[in-house]
């Protein structure tokens, strides 16, 4: 689970370099794609260098091959080649597990449900490396999308609306995904990390959200736990074994398993997380959470350094 | 009377040994004159008495020594490496910190001009080694703080304090 976050590594959110099947076959047709244009760029400029070395008009079948037929192929051949592809890119696998990603302003809800028990986390997608797995997208509030450069997308998330899409992840690893639809004041902080893993460890991580969250084992996280309780935190985040139940804001139950805060924006620590809290506004302005700046400064320790430790 | 020789002789034994050491030494070093023993501790020795000498020729020194500048020199620490660690602590969360990626945050005060303070937080002089300790662990220093205790290393915290020296230091 613990590698450098995206935030760390070039490239990770590239669609240049593909760890998933959507990715792959996306990556065939636009490179398919640009080969062709390219050689009838050059055969186009080739068609004009002739003419203007002529002295005379040419023949009116340049018009009808150039003009007409030779259209016909190439349009005729992308529209067969990108009518296969989407086909492959939007098959649904309806015996795949289903994750299902909600899109909030600005961060994303995640259920794995593996024995029709939802089990919840947030802003990090845990995928099986080489198994197909369905993904269930919707939206809470307006239209989002859904994009992971590297693995599969782009698909909107649409109010009323469920859209569903096939992926397999090929490659173990961090990647990055975005936010592709402009969602509000802070849709360029809505970003999101995929974590794919080997069979085995993300039965672990499973059996990881099926648990309680960590216990506070020190005076000071045990504060913090208090803070969260007593300050309203619960009203909108929930933290299994400690508040149950509320769902209008990330599950914080492994936070600090985390590689990122803030949905893919910053470093997970002891620091950012004091900063965001006390002033949420500012680093991700229009979120649905407020700037907790009315906490006094030990408070405000505790509670980082509680969300810290959960694991 | 039989005791009378051995003295002088002892010390004949020991001239002849050393004489016959001396010459071994000089021929070696004639023969390797890259790893030339004697030569090289002569040169040494010479360019030691050279420092010496010169450092007479200068006489007093005029200047005095740049107390500005050494006041805010932190042991150990590399500036260009604390700007990278305050991105990884997340500093820039709370902190306005100057060439500092996205540290914009208004949590805490800006960290421009930090050098030109005279208090840390109010409880600490600004000295190097009171900041480098500031930052390993504020709430020691001031209780009621809403600066977390990060976990920073002692050797990050000296590389942090370097850069934080660097704010503007003669505006």
């Amino acid at each position: 689970m613990n590698g450098p976050s995206t935030l760390d590594t070039y490239g990770s959110q590239t669609s240049f370099s593909s760890a998933g099947t959507g990715a792959d076959a996306t990556l065939v047709l636009t490179t398919a794609m640009s080969v062709a244009a390219a050689v009838i760029f050059l055969l186009v400029m080739g068609a004009v260098w002739l003419a203007w070395r002529r002295d005379r008009p040419g023949s009116v079948w340049w018009i009808w091959g150039g003009g007409v037929i030779l259209p016909v192929i190439a349009l005729g051949t992308l529209v067969v080649a990108s009518t296969f592809t989407l086909a492959a890119i939007g098959r649904v696998d309806d015996g795949a597990p289903v994750i299902e990603v909600t899109g909030h302003q600005y961060w994303w809800d995640i259920v794995h449900d593996p024995e029709g028990r939802a089990l919840r986390d947030a802003n990090e997608i845990v995928l099986p490396l080489n198994i197909p797995v369905t993904l269930s997208l919707k939206t809470e509030d307006v239209i989002h999308s859904f994009w992971v450069p590297s693995i599969a997308g782009k698909m909107d998330m649409v109010p009323g609306r469920i859209n569903r899409m096939t992926v397999t992840a090929t490659e173990a690893g961090r990647f990055r995904g975005q936010c592709a639809e402009f969602c509000g004041l802070s849709h360029p902080l809505m970003a999101f990390e995929v974590v794919v893993l080997p069979q085995a460890e993300y039965d672990a991580y499973l059996e990881d959200l099926r648990s309680e969250a960590r216990d506070a084992d020190t005076a000071q996280l045990a504060r913090g736990r208090d803070v969260f309780l007593n300050e309203g935190c619960i009203a909108c985040h929930a933290i299994r074994g400690v508040a149950e139940g509320a769902r209008l804001g990330p599950d914080l139950s492994r936070i600090g398993a985390r590689a990122t805060l803030g949905a893919g924006m910053w470093r997970m620590n002891v620091g950012n997380l004091a900063g965001w809290i006390a002033d949420v506004q500012d680093m991700k302005p229009g979120a649905q959470m407020p700037s907790y700046n009315h906490l006094s400064g030990p408070d405000l320790r505790a509670v980082a350094h509680y969300l810290a430790s959960l694991k | 009377m039989q005791g009378k020789p051995v003295v002088p002789l002892t010390l004949a034994g020991v001239a002849a040994l050393v004489l016959v050491a001396i010459t071994l030494v000089s021929v070696w070093s004639l023969a390797h004159p890259q790893r030339d023993p004697v030569g090289n501790a002569l040169a040494a020795m010479g360019a030691r008495l050279d420092g010496v000498r010169s450092w007479y020729a200068q006489g007093p020194v005029e200047a005095s020594p740049d107390w500005q500048a050494m006041r805010l020199n932190v042991p150990g620490g590399d500036a260009a490496r604390g700007r990278l660690a305050m991105v990884e602590y997340g500093c820039g969360a709370c902190h306005v910190i100057p060439g500092v990626a996205s540290a914009r945050g208004t949590v805490g005060p800006s960290l421009d001009g930090l050098a030109r303070r005279a208090y840390i937080a109010g409880v600490l002089t600004n000295a190097p080694g009171d900041l480098t300790r500031w930052l390993m662990n504020p709430p020691l220093f001031s209780p009621e703080t809403a600066m977390p205790n990060l976990g920073v290393t002692e050797a990050d915290a000296a590389d942090m304090a370097a850069y934080l020296y660097t704010l503007g230091p003669d505006a």
